[in-house]
């Protein structure tokens, strides 16, 4: 066990708290719903960037590179003045929903370079123009854009032009868990000398304001020791801490309140408010700070003058240890902080499988490193916020609030896996269940954690919807939720020989509330056929999914329909895994097998006149119910007809071996139905080693469906399975109604309509996370049909493959996307030259929300780590794993790895992203 | 006219003075000084159909150490 498996084993033992401090500071606290009273619910507006400086923020707090407690009562993270810029950058700066062309974008750039699950050590990287930030010229060129132009980006300013820019490096170590090593590195990029004033800054989360507590936290000076000044901190819950700060700097002490004379227009209490340290760097108001060396909010000023080519450092120590006299900044601080980084490294080696190279090592252990940092304190008490906008939900004379008015049983204050810490800084439920898949390969008890989270009674509705996220907690997202819980489970039984069937059980009964809400609530004529609305599929179809349709009527949605086959399929197989060991889930366990064959023959809809099968074309589609009761397939070949296919699982047969009566109940069903296993795939029909297969997709539809998914000229392009048929690029669907014309066109890059407020696609782009879906089923597929199953991949090409190997395969274009080419330019930056060339950039790998069909650039939220993430856990799998292994073993071979002997060794390289890239394992 | 909902407390900017404004428990409206004890120097206040209040989230009536 290396040092860092050590700290994870001893935080799940709760001997010692290393996950008790980490990154868990988001990047965008204004514009979000939480801290929107606005009569209108115009979140992005209410709360500005331009007001973020100065006005405390209610929910949480926001910082550059930052970090906090797990709960967020103390908070430390970079600032950074130029002496050109008109405020200091204390936060990223984005553009919002209404002023750009494709919806809100952070225009920045900065790089999750790495972190250890328990945040030992971390490294960011920010990079900083050492002219003045364009602020005014990104918001009029974006605003002035059309939907037809791409996005005008900070690099297209020309402000990095000449390499007149510092890079940032902040790194982060723990000597122990309350102790923490803080290292900035500066370096001058550009050609002259240039002056940065650098101000690592603390900070207290102001609740004291809202409640009036009496014991307010406070921030206060302490004499230096050993060439070096202190700060002490002090709070009522989270006791004594320490910032040193190393070299005889001036410390900046102000109050983390609102500027109410800036905000309100009403005059301020004290003169020590959120932006007196802006107000002070950068228009010299000395009476803006508390010369009594004190308050809630603290910067250290270095000036630095960096020459060109050359670095300055900075170090600070944050510790619950009071000042002694042993030096602060010896030369301890740079042997632990070594320690650290070469743990790190260690750690990493069990992890990134050996036979990776250089730069496939590096990606893989970026987007780990993006999940990782991408953690964030998440506080809302729904109830409160109601009520402090006078929608109390038991008071008579309550307003309406503009969302969430029926979530009032939520109360969130945890640290959860975000999206995106700037774009998406709240929680999304369907994302979160794909994050898990990444996050497990370093840290299955954050992952299992976190699935947990959304079930507990704080999160889940009463009537068990789980919260979508926090702009409608009522919207309707994809139910995998089940899905992430049984393969954090088997993951789990595989690699320690017991799965933790506690944790297995109280999450069915929780998913079992959910399964019934699903039934009860979107399966509007109980023929097992469901609607959903757009299903996290934003713009997919031919009308906005969530609204009243144009027509009137309904849609019965092939999604909605798969995605509870899916459902069904991951219940049987969680209970199933129980009944085991539990006789009283074997009953659940047929009760699922029979909900999901009604299911699945609903989507042939047996004895209708139109299903959302079309045998003409090979292909799912949405079925439009009018209120005549005529129907019609909307015939848009997307992601919303691969689907089917993915709802699909294969069983060793254990349980029916265990409880021979349950396949005597599923004979006699079957028999009684036989109409049933004509029109899905046989459920009583054995595979390879005896195996059984819950699909929708008989051998027949299953071909035809891959035909069209592995054809280059519809959905497979050089990097992944798009979204949408380039099919429909010279044959738009359209659709008339009421004089209106409805069309949906293949458009690889962005959105050219503002649904779904424009700021995503899934019209062409290709998105990683339906491609992870994908690649499950087609494993699952092999393991039940083995190698004599072969199709033509891609579609006419004349190669044939298994399909394990199509899997494989679509995950090698997957990957590629982020790897460099023979050219050594990576199709995620597109033609954006000084990603693919510069030394400085080119190694700094961004995941992105979505990927251009055609050509792989990334698109959306830069970075959206998330979910885009999960292309670690797709090239672990086939790195670690081989096709005799997932015959033999069957679903556990996804999370089996092969031994070291069949890897091979691989030549360390530098990056350039300051380190040796991890060296191989021996 | 403004129809005031006088059981519910609620804080307000009067933009015209640029003082805090109270509307307490009974519905009466009060300027709130910015000074020390607040509530203690408080000034009644009718506000007017020209009257411009901009309504500030309820949790600020924490920071004004208003005794309701």
């Amino acid at each position: 066990m290396n040092a860092e498996q050590t700290r994870l084993e001893e935080a799940r033992e709760q001997k010692s708290a290393w996950k008790k401090w980490g990154p868990y500071l988001s990047e965008r606290q204004w514009g979000t719903v939480r801290e929107d009273y606005s009569e209108s619910g115009d979140a992005w507006n209410y709360f500005s960037h331009d007001q973020a400086r100065s006005r405390a923020y209610r929910w949480g707090e926001d910082g550059l590179a930052g970090i906090s407690d797990d709960q967020q009562r103390l908070c430390f993270a970079l600032a950074l003045w130029n002496g050109k810029d008109p405020i200091i950058k204390e936060r990223l700066f984005g553009l919002t929903n209404s002023e750009t062309n494709h919806g809100e974008d952070v225009k920045e750039y900065y790089f999750y370079l790495d972190s250890t699950p328990t945040h030992s050590y971390m490294k960011y990287l920010y990079k900083y123009p050492q002219e003045a930030y364009p602020y005014s010229k990104l918001v009029e060129t974006n605003r002035g854009r059309s939907r037809n132009e791409p996005e005008y980006e900070l690099i297209d300013t020309g402000v990095f032009d000449q390499n007149r820019y510092f890079d940032v490096f902040v790194e982060y170590a723990k000597e122990s868990p309350e102790n923490l090593l803080i290292q900035i590195s500066v370096h001058n990029r550009g050609p002259e000398p240039a002056e940065l004033h650098l101000l690592p800054t603390l900070w207290f989360r102001n609740v004291w304001s809202w409640y009036g507590a009496p014991e307010r936290p406070n921030l206060q000076e302490l004499a230096g020791k050993n060439a070096s000044i202190a700060v002490k901190a002090v709070d009522a819950k989270l006791g004594e801490r320490y910032l040193y700060c190393e070299g005889d700097v001036d410390l900046l002490f102000t109050e983390n309140e609102t500027n109410t004379q800036r905000i309100f227009g009403v005059a301020n209490r004290s003169p020590y408010v959120k932006d007196s340290i802006n107000d002070y760097m950068v228009h010299g108001q000395k009476e803006a700070l508390n010369p009594g060396k004190k308050g809630t909010k603290v910067a250290a000023h270095y000036r630095l003058t960096v020459n060109p080519g050359q670095c300055q450092m900075v170090r600070l120590r944050l510790s619950d240890a009071a000042p002694t006299a042993a030096a602060t900044f010896g030369s301890q601080f740079d042997e632990v902080l070594k320690a650290r980084r070469t743990e790190a490294d260690e750690f990493y080696k069990m992890v990134i499988p050996a036979s990776l190279n250089a730069d496939q090592a590096n990606v893989m252990r970026q987007a780990l490193a993006g999940m990782l940092w991408s953690k964030q304190f998440y506080y809302y008490d729904v109830d409160k916020w109601l009520e402090e906008r006078g929608s109390d939900p038991f008071k008579p004379t309550r307003k309406t609030a503009p969302r969430n008015d029926h979530w009032h049983h939520m109360y969130n204050g945890d640290v959860i896996s975000m999206p995106d810490k700037w774009e998406y800084p709240w929680y999304a439920a369907w994302d979160l269940a794909f994050h898990v898949l990444a996050l497990t390969l370093v840290d299955p008890d954050f992952g299992k954690d976190q699935l947990k989270l959304m079930l507990r009674e704080r999160y889940m509705h009463p009537n068990g919807q789980i919260p979508a996220y926090e702009w409608n907690f009522g919207d309707v997202n994809p139910p995998v939720h089940a899905w992430s819980t049984i393969f954090t489970f088997i993951l789990e039984k595989v690699q320690k020989g017991e799965g933790d069937k506690e944790w297995l059980k109280s999450s069915f009964q929780k998913l079992l509330l959910n399964f019934t809400w699903w039934v009860n609530r979107k399966d509007r004529s109980g023929r097992n056929v469901f609607e959903g609305g757009f299903l996290g599929l934003d713009n997919i179809g031919v009308f906005d999914r969530s609204a009243p349709l144009p027509t009137g009527g309904y849609l019965e949605q092939a999604d909605g329909t798969a995605w509870m086959a899916l459902f069904c399929q991951n219940m049987l197989q969680i209970a199933a895994e129980l009944a085991m060991t539990d006789p009283d889930y074997a009953d659940m366990g047929i009760k699922f097998v029979e909900h999901f064959l009604w299911i699945a023959s609903s989507m042939t809809h047996l004895g209708q006149d139109v299903s959302m099968w079309d045998d003409a074309d090979g292909f799912f589609y949405d079925v439009l119910r009018l209120p005549d009761g005529e129907a019609q397939r909307l015939k848009v070949r997307s992601m919303v007809g691969l689907l089917p296919l993915c709802a699909t699982t294969v069983f060793d047969g254990k349980a029916l071996a265990k409880y021979p009566e349950l396949g005597e109940r599923l004979r006699m069903f079957l028999e009684a139905r036989p109409e049933i296993r004509a029109a899905i795939h046989d459920p009583g029909k054995l595979g390879v080693a005896g195996r059984r297969m819950a699909s929708i997709l008989d051998e027949n539809k299953l071909r035809r469906v891959l035909a069209k998914m592995l054809d280059e000229n519809e959905f497979l392009s050089a990097y992944g399975i798009r979204s949408l048929s380039r099919y429909h690029a010279d044959h738009p669907y359209v659709f008339r109604a009421d004089g209106q014309e409805y069309r949906v066109s293949y458009l690889p890059a962005e959105s050219d309509t503002g649904m779904f407020g424009g700021n995503s696609n899934w019209r062409g782009p290709i998105w990683v996370p339906v491609n992870a879906l994908i690649i499950r089923a087609l494993l699952q597929y092999y393991t039940y049909y083995g190698n004599d199953f072969t199709v033509e991949c891609p579609t006419g090409s004349g190669v044939k493959m298994n399909l394990y190997r199509v899997a494989e395969e679509i995950t090698r274009r997957l990957a590629s996307i982020f790897l460099k080419d023979q050219n050594g330019r990576r199709p995620v930056y597109g033609g954006t030259q000084k990603f693919q060339e510069d030394p400085h950039w080119r190694d700094c790998i961004l995941f992105y929300e979505y990927f251009h069909g055609d050509n792989g650039a990334g698109l959306g939220a830069s970075h959206q780590t998330g979910w885009t993430g999960v292309v670690a856990r797709a090239m672990h799998l086939f790195t670690t794993s081989t096709p005799e292994q997932f015959l033999a073993l069957g679903r556990g071979a996804a999370v089996v790895e092969t031994e070291p002997t069949q890897r091979r060794r691989r030549k360390p390289a530098t990056t350039d992203v300051g380190r040796k890239a991890p060296t191989p394992r021996a | 006219m403004n129809t005031w909902d006088k059981r519910l407390v609620a804080l307000f900017v009067d933009k015209s003075s640029q003082q805090w404004v109270v509307r307490d428990p009974e519905g009466k409206f009060w300027f709130v000084p910015t000074v020390k004890n607040p509530w203690e120097h408080r000034q009644p206040f009718d506000p007017t159909e020209e009257t411009e209040l901009e309504p500030i989230p309820r949790h600020y009536i924490h920071m004004l150490d208003l005794p309701f």
